[in-house]
């Protein structure tokens, strides 16, 4: 699941590639043996992390640490974003709607529909892509260049149990948390703009009628597979740091740009998949 | 509250003065013109991978979001009308402007971060050498240069995933759709109006990555922090940008 697309090598050639060095068929294996590779570590990290959250030692402190870390501090952030997106997506929408139909009365329904599905989750995990994976691969990141991780593992502790667990759990937790109050914030927003800018009555569009069980399960199960994707990714790159401070920045880059892939590639995923088990 | 208002303020303002200097120095042409050559190949041709693969997923995901409203209303033709404008106008400048300041507007906050933390842009005053215009203005332009091409890219790319995508779970033939893209409700607007909006973006992000990569302190976890800063302020200011823009064009 967590096996996500991985093309972006951040190795950094600043000299254009030298014409007749390797072909396009080598340059495209290697990429593909890379992504394999990557996709092999991530899947491992996956399965140690999932064992610790068992087995590994009990410290309820420093959940509660990452779950304020992660979440608490992402709301202000997530607020301002899911707020503007509800603002534009209604707008937009009303606009392209009157172009062809002049009732707007089911704007309001179409948009919840769409909300519950899709947006909430993806648009707000894309934003804690940003937010929480560059935190915690910068967090790692500075932990491995000082050799605290090395520290760690010679006092016998493992780094995933006491570093990767408790923000694997918070992220999760505080994921679902985070898309269900950004719904929240975007379902209020548009209808304040549909009211204002449409004149549509909230009553009118507070139409629940579309959505059903099978987009609030695919809404959630969105959430649950980006809260465990993003903090995988993203440990993944902190753990793999090297080189000094230009290292760290290296991580934190790959962690932002590996999790939004991961999270687009998860959403394409369950997407389709939420589309053939429920069509229409 | 107050506080953080305060601090969004005067980051805000030190990001206009540095702005104002870039501008003095592209006016005046002192730019180190290999500088911009350099800084357009890594942050444009390298990103190449990620601005396609996002680009490919997002007009796939479009279609299948739209998919049971399609279905529905039995509208097939429209398929292409309404993935067409959410393409062009909101979803493509959006989220190439979110990859990029993931990829390129990072890694300049990483890269500026790193040069202050072991004192090359000291050693660059020292020689005479202004760092402005040496280093923060031709990184502005390219990413500004590099987020308007990556966009137009982008568009015809996410089209593309996105006829196909309807093609295989819609039953909607290519043909079809691109006959729902040009049957007259889009107009060069809607492409501009989302191009005017990747410009705006990478000025944002542009600024938002220099600024923050100037301001650190405190060694390679400085670093960390101020792309973790970078990345934050500049996607909570592409979507507010993204809501000023909507509503005036």
């Amino acid at each position: 699941m967590t096996a996500a697309p991985h093309p972006a090598s951040e190795e950094e050639p600043v000299e254009p590639p030298q014409a007749g060095g390797m072909g396009l068929a080598a340059t495209l294996g290697e990429e593909a043996l890379g992504l394999l590779n990557t996709g092999r570590e991530l899947y491992g990290l996956f399965v140690r992390t999932i064992y610790f959250c068992f087995r590994g030692r009990r410290e309820p402190g420093a959940m509660a640490f990452y779950m304020h870390e992660v979440g608490n501090k992402s709301v202000f952030f997530l607020s301002v974003v899911m707020g503007f997106i509800g603002m534009i997506m209604v707008y937009q929408g009303g606009v392209q709607n009157l172009r062809i139909l002049p009732d707007l009365s089911l704007i309001g329904a179409t948009y919840l529909e769409l909300l519950i599905r899709d947006l909430a989750a993806s648009i707000g995990a894309l934003m804690l892509a940003t937010r929480v994976g560059a935190g915690i691969a910068a967090e790692i990141g500075s932990m491995v260049v000082t050799e605290q991780v090395d520290a760690l593992r010679m006092s016998a502790a493992d780094p995933v149990d006491y570093l990767v667990k408790p923000r694997f759990i918070a992220s999760l937790v505080m994921t679902i948390c985070l898309c269900i109050w950004g719904a929240a914030v975007s379902t209020v927003t548009g209808t304040l703009t549909a009211y204002v800018y449409f004149d549509l009555n909230p009553h009118t569009f507070l139409n629940l009628t579309l959505v059903d069980a099978a987009d609030v399960g695919t809404g959630l199960t969105k959430c649950l597979a980006y809260g465990a994707a993003i903090p995988i990714v993203s440990a993944h790159a902190g753990l793999s740091t090297h080189g000094g401070s230009e290292g760290v920045g290296r991580a934190t880059t790959r962690a932002v740009v590996n999790s939004s892939l991961a999270v687009l590639f998860l959403n394409l995923v369950i997407s389709a998949v939420s589309y053939i088990l429920f069509p229409g | 509250m107050g506080a953080r208002a305060l601090e969004i303020a005067g980051t805000v303002g030190s990001m206009g003065m540095l702005l104002g200097r870039i501008l003095g120095r592209t006016l005046r042409l002192s730019l180190d013109r290999e500088e911009v050559m350099k800084n357009l190949y890594r942050m444009g041709v390298l990103s190449m991978p990620i601005v396609i693969v996002t680009a490919m997923f997002t007009g796939g995901i479009m279609v299948i979001q739209a998919a049971p409203l399609v279905t529905r209303l039995q509208a097939y033709g429209l398929l292409g009308w309404g993935a067409g404008f959410g393409i062009l106008r909101e979803i493509a400048p959006l989220l190439t402007a979110l990859m990029i300041n993931g990829r390129v507007g990072a890694n300049n906050t990483a890269e500026l971060g790193t040069m202050v933390v072991t004192e090359q842009v000291d050693g660059l005053r020292v020689l005479a050498i202004d760092p402005i215009g040496f280093l923060i203005a031709p990184r502005f332009i390219s990413i500004v240069i590099t987020l308007l091409l990556v966009t137009i890219f982008a568009d015809v790319l996410a089209l593309v995933g996105a006829a196909y995508v309807g093609d295989l779970m819609l039953g909607v033939s290519p043909r079809t759709f691109y006959n729902g893209l040009t049957s007259g409700l889009l107009g060069t607007g809607d492409i501009m109006s989302g191009l005017v909006k990747s410009v705006l973006y990478g000025i944002v992000i542009g600024l938002s990555s220099c600024h923050f990569g100037l301001a650190v302190s405190g060694g390679a976890p400085g670093v960390g922090k101020a792309v973790n800063a970078t990345v934050v302020a500049s996607a909570a200011g592409v979507f507010v940008l993204d809501y000023l823009v909507s509503f005036t064009l």
